[in-house]
Order: C-alpha cells, then structure tokens, then sequence
C-alpha cells in the first residue's frame, strides 16, 4: 500500500486500498483516516492540490 | 539475546464490552469480531479510583498508583505552578523501560501520561504530541509547532510533525458519519461538532504516528493509546440510543449516532493495525475501565473534580490473540495490573515479585513457565532517562490544562490570576492528590493509611462531600464507630450529603455497633423514599441476610440483580441466603453467576466452596478452596476447610500439609459453652465451677447485653480457654481462632417459662413473640453451627452429660 500519483490527473492523490486504486476526495473519508500515515498523506495531498486549482481558477475568473 | 515475537498493546480508553458485544452482533465492528473470535476475550477490572492517567500508569507499570506516585489530572510543576500529569511523578518503572533495560525496541504513542518522552531504545510519542492549542486559544495550522519533549528520538519529529491532524482540518465529509445531519448545523458555532472534530483530529494524529513508527521502525513492542472512545462517551453517551428522560428529540436524532461512529471509527483503525502486522505477531487490545450505556447511566454529574469519572462502568475490555494464545475462550480475573506482567510473559521476561498484577497465563493454550525477579526497580541496566526540556512551552502546559478543564475533569485553572490565588489553587490540587492517594490506599483494604491522609487533608470549614464519605467509611473499615457517628453528625448538620446516603452510612455505622433493629430501619426507611435505588437495596440486603431474614434479603438483590444483570455481589448476597437456608443447589447457581461475572471476588469463591462441601461434593469444593488461598492466603478458615476435606477423601498427606499450613496462621483454640438461656445452662455452669472449671465470661449476663463485640478482637481478652457466650453472639465469634462448642440443649417451652418469670409475666403466660425469637436464635446458631469449617461440637441434655468422657476431653 501506497500513494502514487494517478496516470490520469498528475494532481490527483490515489492510493491503493483493497487491491484497488482508490482517488482520494479533497475532503477526505473515514477510511482514509483509519489508514493512519499513508491515508493522511494522500489526503493531505489531494486537500493542497484541490486548493491550489481553487486558487489558480479564481485567479483565471479574476483575469477574465 | 533470542528474539521472541513483536507484540502491540493498544489501548482504548473507556471501551466497553456491552457497546462492542452489540455492534459486533450487529455486523459493525466487523474486524473486532475477527479479532476477538480468533483468540480469548475477558473483562478487565479497574482500580478505584477509576480515573485515566492513574489507571493508565497501573497498566503500564503492574503497580497501584499509591506505589507508582501518578495522582490525578494535575500535579505541582515545582515552581510554584501546576502543569497536566506528566512522567515526572511516576516513581517506578514502565513495561517500556523494562523493554529497554534488556534490549527490546519499542514504540510508545500517545500513553497517558508520557510527557516528557523518556530515551528508551526505539521511539516515544507523548500524548501532547496531538495538542493544537496556545493556552485557551486554537493555533492556525501555518502555525503549529510541535513542543519539545514530546517526541524522541528528534530524527523523527519532522514525519511525525507533518502526519499530525489538525482540527481545522476536518471536513463536513468526516463528521457526517457520526452526525449525518451535520449539514444543518453551524460547525463553528455548535460547540458539540467542534468537539467531534477535536477528537476525531486527535485520533486520527496519533493513529497516523502509530501506523508510521510501525511501518517504518524496527520493533518488537508497540504500544498505542487512544483516548478518543472516552472523550466521545462523556461528550456523547447521553444522546446514545434508548432516548434518556429529559432529552429532547432534536438533539437525540442529531447526536444518537456519535458514540457508535467512534467506535465503528476504532475499528477501522484496528483493521488497518492488524492488516500491518506479521501473523507472529501478538495482539493484546485493553481498556481501562467500561463506560455506562442504557439505564445504567447517571442522570447528572457531580460539579467536583473528576466528577465525569461517575459514567466510568468498572470493567474495561481485555483481548488477546496470537501464537500460543488460545482462540475462542474466555478468561476471568483479569485485573488492569496483570497487563505489564502478562506482557512480560509474553516475552519470556521475568515478573517483579513487587508487582501488584500478575501474568494472565490463562490466555496460554499450553502452560507456560513464568520466571519471577524480586524487583525490576533494582535491575541496574538503562531503561531510558526523560528528555531533559529545555524550553518549557507553557502555552502547551496551559492547553492540556485547558483541555481536562473542558473535559471536566478539573476545576478553571486561574493560572493567571494573583500569587495569592495561584497559592489557593495550588493547595487544592494537592488536597485533591492526596484525596486520590487515600481512595488508592481503601480500595486497597489499606484503610488505616486512608484515614490517616483524609484526615489530615478534610476542612471543616470548607467540607468536600466525597472526602466526608470516604472519611465515614473507613472509620466504619477501621471499627471507629464514634469517628464515623461524628462526620456523620457533621455531614447532616451541613447537608453535605443527601439524607439517604446518610441514612445509609448511619444504618452501616449502627450494624458495627450492633445495633441492627436500628439500622433496619434507617433501610427501610431509605428503601421507601427511593423503592429502586440500588445502593439501599444492596446494603439492605446483606443486613437482611445476617439477620437470616433471607426471604426478604434475596427479594432486595434480586431487585438489584433486575436493575443490573451484571452485579457479582448481589449474586453473591442471594447465594448466601440460599446457604443460609440450607438449599444448596440454588446457592451454588448463584456463586456460580457471582464468580462469573467477577472472578476475583474471593469471598464468593469461599461460600461457593463451603456450598460444595456441604453438598459432599468434595473434590471440587477442594479445587475452590485451593483457589480461594491462592487470592487470600492470609485466611486460616481456608485452610481449616482444606485439611477437613483432605481428610474426609482419605488423602491424609495432604490433610496434614495443610494443618501445618494452618499452625502458623492458627491462633489457638477457644472452647465455648453455649446454649439456650435457661436453667439448665445456669445450673450446668455453677457445676462446672464447682468442680473447679475456669469459666471466663459472665456467666449471669445469659442474653449478653454487657458484651461488646465492636471491640477489635475482643475474644482475645479472654486469656482463659474455656469461655460462656450467650448463644446470639456465636456468629460473631472471629474466625481466625479455633473452636470446640460444649452447647447445651433445651426445650424452648422451658426457656420462655423462665424468661417469663424473670420479667415477672407469671411463667405459663403464652408468649408467641418470645417464643418465635428463641426459636429463631436457636436455628440461625445451628445453622452457623453446621457450616463452619472443622468445628467441634458437643451436645449436653443434662447435668449428668457432664461426666462422659468426651465431655470431659472436651474441657481439658
């Protein structure tokens, strides 16, 4: 079990869970947090990178 | 050194088997259902007083807190201050520096109390770690910084740093599972989502650091600690289902699903710690005391410190899986002092003899060979030093002060406040102390060493309720009735305490003072104001059953008993009055359901073995006995049983081994005459004396009112061997001595006769009561009689028996 960076969305936190590959939601899951270190920082990634593109959108709605 | 298996202890405060039991059934906490069918479950019993960082220090160290020296929430920080319990006060060793002293490595995460971290060999996370407060006011998460002394060794303060969990960082997505309508709540304003983001946070940071250290560390034993389940139950039981009294339906509908997300949330932890491990690897899950759920639940909590503790339930959960471990069983007996020794066991370690726990080698599927030392405190290797602190954050001291006071735990810390109030407050935390020391002492049996710190710290002029109560229970322990009557007195002038409670400690004072027909009364009197309480039903009860009333003593226990299925003792007490009444297959049900339900409980397992005995079922009541002595070898009636019986099944080895067990505990022999206060005994005794026989006692007072059996050993003033004593006092006669019994017979119409013609009611003159209460007496003695352990008796009819040889042999 690890974090690894997803093949579709470089900024995306995936981990595996149950085998499978599991996308981590900015706002996390029980689950995620019951993984203890690998979930906190898969979700702590994908909490950044869901409000660096928040931040970089409201940038580009500003410019517009 | 051989290395043995990695074992990990993690430590759930406040779970509760009647919560887990439900959901496992459920299908809700399905990795715990794994786990504890896969290896053997018991109840683990707490110490009074039940609070968490002396509870918690007990199972770290297999020593009660009046040895181990952590007292309370708080402690004096030295400078005049006071600080949250920390490692500093712990005065003997933990099972992490035993780890270390003999080359073990260890993670320690979160235990309470574990600040300042200790240098063991292998990592130390404290349980302020997690702490994201500045005083009374939450840190920005930019601005976070981790303390000093709350991690080592430093190379891993930056990981574990980034993995901590701060409040502000839970979303809506992760409280919606314990409030699911949180949506429609204000998460900053409402206090109670707050709270559940703080603890949820606080979890999460610690099981992040555990899961860490385990993944990347070397060990062989990992120790967690999660205070999460505790938190959640004080903040949340009351809104758990079925709706308390009082309750409104909003909130009930909001919050009913909070305590049971905590724990389905702690096995979701479990699952991940358990898919981390090696399958060698030995599991042991332990809380330190339960958590009322149902009617059990107190409708108010007490405004005193520690006063949440009311909720504590007094068994917490032990489970245990892994090579050599037996799966699917239970054990019994189990006490938070057995988890250090057990632990050690585990790794071949040997136990302390000073240890106040023991191995629980009933977990074993084989037996095991358990290696003793005399101390681990004088084994001269380096178990680990604190870290030396050398900037002290009172910003982090202020915050875990704030979080007890938040918690109710603790009064308002005024640490800001003039040096005058500071010096007040101070003083109240060691009064508080040093009540907890003297609660350590009597739930200890230690009562003389109780009074002695109550009352140097009780003040009348500012009288605490439970210092009062604790004061007028050991004095009732220690025989000082008018010490007890005093505070008593006290307590009612004040209203200190409410009238029923008083009523009960007055009713307990008067049976030490002999007094029962007065203590009924003040029962039954509690009884009809409150028909349910359980407390007065207990108590009345077991004054009901040494009355031999024990048709109306079952129907108070088993009130009781309706009231709390669990409750050991009134099990016990309606076993008891089924011995009484000779109905032995009935007794036997019930010590049996008392054993069970709370296995160290010595004085059930003895009546259970006295019932066995008188049912000729010998062998067993043999094997109850043994055990009996291995809890309280200290009791020669134990051992008096065991060479009876030994000697009844022919193994006159064994008999005569445990006569010699018994002459050093044995106080001598007593020869008592007794019988049914008439003529007859009158004249028998002036035969006697005649003859020249020493008597001691008085041999006019036939009824005993000039006998004071409150005194402590009064028997033994009487230096003589032979003794009168009037037949009503026989069961009050001390087992630690030996008796033979010369009882003289006599016919009750007889001995109301002249009874009536000495209260000058002329003699023939019917008198039903009297008549009833000689019969009465003469049943409860017989009774007695036939159910104590090795004890000789001779029945005289006449004067003439006097002459017969076993009369005689009786009175050389």
């Amino acid at each position: 079990m690890g974090s690894k960076k997803s093949s579709k969305e470089s900024s995306a936190a995936v981990i595996i869970m149950n085998g499978k590959p599991f996308e981590v939601p900015p706002g996390g899951t029980l689950g995620i947090l019951a993984l203890g270190n690998v979930g906190i920082r898969a979700w702590k990634k994908a909490s950044m990178n869901w409000k660096e593109k928040e931040t970089k959108e409201a940038g580009n709605e500003e410019k517009k | 050194m051989k290395k043995k298996n990695k074992v990990l202890l993690i430590g759930w405060d406040a779970a509760d088997w009647k919560i887990i039991d439900k959901l496992m059934e459920n299908g809700l906490m399905p990795t715990m259902k794994k786990f504890v069918d896969s290896g053997v479950r018991g109840k683990l019993a707490t110490l009074d007083p039940p609070l968490s960082p002396m509870l918690w220090t007990s199972m770290a160290t297999g020593v009660r807190p009046y040895r181990h020296g952590v007292l309370g929430f708080v402690e004096p920080d030295g400078k005049g201050g006071v600080r949250a319990v920390s490692s500093h006060y712990r005065k003997v060793k933990a099972i992490w520096n035993m780890m270390t002293m003999e080359g073990y490595k260890s993670n320690i995460i979160g235990w309470w109390p574990s600040n300042p971290v200790e240098s063991i060999n292998g990592c130390m996370v404290s349980n302020l770690f997690q702490q994201e407060k500045k005083g009374k006011e939450t840190v920005e998460i930019n601005e976070w910084e981790m303390p000093e002394g709350t991690v080592y060794p430093e190379r891993i303060k930056d990981r574990l740093k980034e993995l901590r969990v701060h409040p502000a960082e839970i979303t809506g997505n992760l409280i919606m599972p314990f409030v699911p309508q949180a949506l429609t709540l204000d998460k900053k304003e409402d206090k109670r989502l707050t709270v559940i983001s703080k603890f949820l946070a606080h979890a999460s940071s610690i099981h992040a650091a555990c899961t860490e250290l385990m993944e990347t560390e070397e060990w062989d034993f990992t120790a967690v600690y999660h205070d999460a389940i505790d938190h959640f139950s004080h903040a949340f039981m009351k809104y758990n289902p079925p709706q308390m009294v009082g309750l409104d339906d909003e909130a009930f509908a909001l919050f009913k699903d909070v305590v049971i997300g905590a724990y389905i949330f702690h096995d979701m932890m479990l699952d991940r710690l358990l898919k981390m491990i090696e399958d060698d690897t030995t599991v042991v899950l332990v809380s330190d005391h339960g958590f009322h759920s149902g009617h059990l639940r107190p409708t108010h909590v007490p405004a005193v410190p520690s006063g949440p503790a009311i909720e504590h339930a007094p068994y917490g959960v032990f489970i245990a899986r892994g090579p050599g471990i037996k799966k699917g069983e239970s054990i019994y007996g189990a006490s938070i002092l057995d988890v250090t020794p057990t632990i050690l066991s585990l790794f071949d370690l040997p136990i302390g003899r000073d240890m106040d726990g023991k191995p629980l080698v009933d977990i074993y599927d084989h037996p095991r060979t358990i290696s003793y030392i005399d101390s681990w405190e004088n084994v001269d290797k380096p178990g680990g030093e604190l870290v030396e602190v050398k900037e002290v954050y009172e910003d982090t001291n202020e915050a875990a002060l704030q979080q007890l006071v938040d918690l109710g735990y603790i009064d308002d810390v005024k640490l800001n406040d003039s040096s005058e109030e500071n010096e007040i407050y101070l003083k109240g935390i060691i009064r508080e102390n040093n009540f907890y020391l003297a609660k350590s002492y009597s739930s200890f049996g230690k009562y003389e060493e109780s009074l002695e710190i109550l009352l140097e710290i009780e003040n009348k002029k500012k009288p605490d309720f439970r210092y009062l109560i604790e004061i007028i229970e050991c004095s009732i322990k220690t025989k000082r009735f008018k010490l007890a009557d005093e505070y008593l007195q006290f307590s009612r002038k004040g209203s200190s305490l409410s009238e029923v409670y008083m009523d009960i400690l007055e009713a307990k004072i008067q049976i030490g003072l002999n007094n029962p027909d007065r203590a009924l009364n003040l029962l039954k009197k509690a009884k009809a104001s409150n028909p349910d309480n359980s407390q007065i039903l207990f108590e009345l009860g077991r004054l009901l059953n040494s009355l031999l009333e024990t048709k109306s003593a079952r129907k108070c226990f088993k009130k009781v008993v309706e009231n709390d299925p669990e409750n050991a003792h009134a099990f016990q007490g309606i076993g008891l009055s089924y011995l009484r009444e000779e109905k032995y297959e009935k007794a036997l049900d019930n010590f049996l359901n008392a054993t069970e339900r709370l296995y160290y409980f010595p004085i059930a397992h003895f009546h259970l073995g006295e019932t066995l005995a008188l049912m000729k079922e010998y062998e067993h009541a043999i094997q109850t006995f043994e055990l009996v002595a291995t809890m309280t070898p200290e009791l020669p009636k134990i051992y008096r049983w065991l060479a009876d019986l030994y000697d009844i099944i022919g193994n006159q080895e064994k008999a005569e081994y445990f006569k010699k067990v018994l002459k050093p505990l044995d106080l001598g022999e007593r020869v008592i005459i007794t019988g049914m206060p008439s003529d007859k005994l009158i004249g028998i005794l002036e035969k006697l004396t005649v003859d020249g026989v020493k008597i001691d006692g008085n041999l006019s007072d036939l009824f005993g009112s000039e006998i004071s059996v409150i005194e402590t050993n009064w028997l033994s003033k009487y230096k003589e061997k032979i003794i009168f004593l009037p037949l009503n006092f026989i069961a009050s006669l001390n087992d630690i001595y030996s008796y033979r019994f010369i009882y003289v017979l006599d016919n009750i119409h007889n001995v109301t006769q002249q009874t009536n013609k000495k209260m000058k009611i002329k003699s023939s003159t019917y008198n039903k009561d009297l008549m009833e209460a000689f019969e009465k007496q003469e049943r409860v003695a017989k009774i007695w009689l036939g159910q104590q352990p090795n004890l000789d008796i001779v029945y005289i009819n006449s004067i003439d028996d006097l002459d017969k040889d076993i009369v005689k042999k009786f009175l050389i």
